[in-house]
């Protein structure tokens, strides 16, 4: 395996990625429209459970502006994470063009890991840019608000970055069991629902029930989005930024030395599907 | 007329079994289900934190936005080949064939897919409202089952209108569809939030183009005798039934204009 390769053939895929994203501006578009309309309808629902349910100040420590920055927040870092496995990746272990990746002279983990988060990535950045831009000009009571201080705002950037790596490794891991091509699509797909349940884009997870507070910490998941958006509205003091992103990167390194393990075996024994 | 029904069962038909063939396809229902179920979580967890809002209860809620999901789960098995349509049928020049037979294109592209696990959306929807109801003490009289079959053949009506008209579209657009996603997957998200606390905007936007409260709200209002008047909880078949017809026009339109892609 040349490292050096590898290196230089990652650097290229990112930068195609990037440049294909820029060409589908009109689907950019109308996504930003669907996460900015599922963001208000977000802001609302909070808004009315904030101001007229019957014990409002039950919100375990955060606050109703807190929470809508944390909306905002949550549709541009829903875009890391994956709803189903990269189609390229998958027309590939579905047609057996994994033969050809595997006579590459390059680690078929990392190019694979490369490839995807760069997809993800090129396609992706334009509209959570997009995304936080439309919730800074809302009208105040639905608008996200300013970092609650600069080391917060710094902090919320590094684990930002640390999340993406992280949810591009579950993905890769997902990916891995996916090989197994005879189970289908179902296991895959709840995995990949559980993790994004878990992440605190769906509810944030600070409004769990209390006596799950603790897992939903140390859990895997919440650091695809609620560790870095809890540094950035204050909920997480930047103190507590260190452990946070030691969990974010002690998990990285777990799925990806577990996707590799379960892709090395799986290679060992692969049938190539089709012709 | 008739012999339309008869092709779209056979359609159905041939679909279903041919489903059945793969050995895993249970394993669908599961994740379906698994889907359906997790969808509301949000809104249970919610209410178990904050408690109550007013009178709104988490059966209220639940009641309204299980209307929603059944009649669009519904539209959803029914009319699958229209949601397809954009990318399999148009894209692929395949539409051409369709053309040349001389049956209606509608049941032709409705039925062009149908998949057995698109039924649980519905059969979850529709038991989530039946335990609402027993939840809020509302008798299943035969005059409250009439209004809720109105409501889901109503709202069935709306959501077929949506795919439609997403079809419609395409043959102008192509691709770059992201935005029906509005329609389909996130209308139905607005139920989640008690009517009365509704802004104005997103209330006038949901009844008047997409008629989405009266399919959802008013029929269970009607049903359980909120402080309401009664009559918008009988309109929820016209409402569909209005949309599906602007859905068609566009279509038809559509239909006009199409020029064959692909080869």
């Amino acid at each position: 395996m040349n490292w050096k390769q590898t290196g230089r053939a990652s650097r290229s895929l990112l930068r195609i990625s990037m440049a294909e994203g820029l060409q589908y501006r009109a689907s950019a578009i109308s996504g930003v429209f669907v996460s900015v309309f599922w963001g208000i309808i977000e802001c609302v629902l909070f808004t009315v459970f904030y101001t007229y349910s019957d014990n409002g100040w039950n919100n375990n420590g955060l606050s109703l502006e807190q929470t809508i920055s944390y909306v905002w927040l949550g549709q541009a870092l829903f875009l890391f994470q994956r709803m189903n496995i990269d189609g390229e990746l998958m027309d590939k272990i579905n047609n057996g063009n994994v033969g050809i990746d595997l006579c590459r002279p390059l680690d078929l983990y990392t190019h694979w890991f490369v490839k995807s988060s760069a997809a993800k990535l090129g396609t992706s950045w334009i509209r959570s840019v997009a995304t936080i831009g439309v919730g800074l000009l809302l009208p105040a009571g639905y608008a996200l608000g300013a970092p609650e201080s600069p080391a917060g705002f710094l902090c919320f950037l590094m684990s930002v970055s640390m999340a993406f790596i992280l949810c591009s490794a579950y993905a890769m891991l997902v990916t891995a069991i996916r090989l197994n091509v005879t189970w289908g699509d179902g296991p895959t797909y709840i995995l990949l629902l559980v993790s994004g349940i878990l992440s605190g884009t769906y509810l944030p997870l600070r409004l769990w029930p209390d006596e799950l507070q603790t897992f939903l910490y140390l859990q895997p998941f919440g650091g695809f989005a609620d560790i870095p958006i809890q540094l950035y509205v204050g909920s997480l003091e930047p103190a507590s930024a260190l452990p946070g992103i030691g969990l974010q990167l002690m998990w990285s390194m777990i799925f990806i030395v577990a996707g590799r393990i379960i892709m090395n075996r799986k290679l060992h024994t692969i049938i190539v599907q089709g012709g | 007329m008739i012999s339309e029904v008869k092709i779209y069962g056979k359609y159905l038909r041939m679909h279903l079994l041919s489903g059945m063939e793969y050995k895993g396809w249970w394993l669908m229902l599961i994740q379906v289900f698994v889907v359906v179920v997790t969808d509301p979580i949000s809104t249970v967890l919610l209410f178990s934190r904050f408690g109550n809002i007013g009178e709104w209860t988490v059966a209220h809620i639940i009641l309204v936005y299980a209307l929603a999901v059944a009649s669009f789960g519904l539209a959803e098995s029914l009319c699958r080949g229209f949601d397809y349509f954009p990318w399999q049928l148009l894209r692929t020049g395949e539409f051409d064939r369709l053309l040349l037979r001389p049956r209606s294109l509608f049941v032709q592209v409705a039925a062009s897919r149908f998949h057995l696990h698109r039924l649980v959306r519905p059969a979850t929807g529709i038991c989530a409202v039946v335990w609402a109801l027993s939840e809020l003490e509302v008798p299943l009289s035969p005059r409250n089952i009439a209004i809720l079959v109105m409501a889901l053949a109503g709202g069935c009506i709306m959501y077929c209108g949506v795919f439609v008209l997403t079809s419609g579209v395409a043959f102008f657009t192509v691709k770059g569809l992201d935005w029906i996603y509005l329609f389909t997957n996130a209308s139905y998200q607005v139920t989640r939030c008690p009517e009365p606390y509704l802004p104005q905007a997103l209330k006038s936007m949901f009844s008047f183009l997409l008629p989405m409260l009266f399919i959802s709200f008013y029929p269970a209002a009607t049903v359980c005798g909120w402080d309401y008047p009664a009559w918008p909880g009988y309109l929820a078949l016209p409402a569909g039934a209005a949309f599906l017809g602007c859905a068609l026009l566009v279509w038809r339109i559509g239909v006009r204009h199409y020029k064959s892609t692909g080869s």
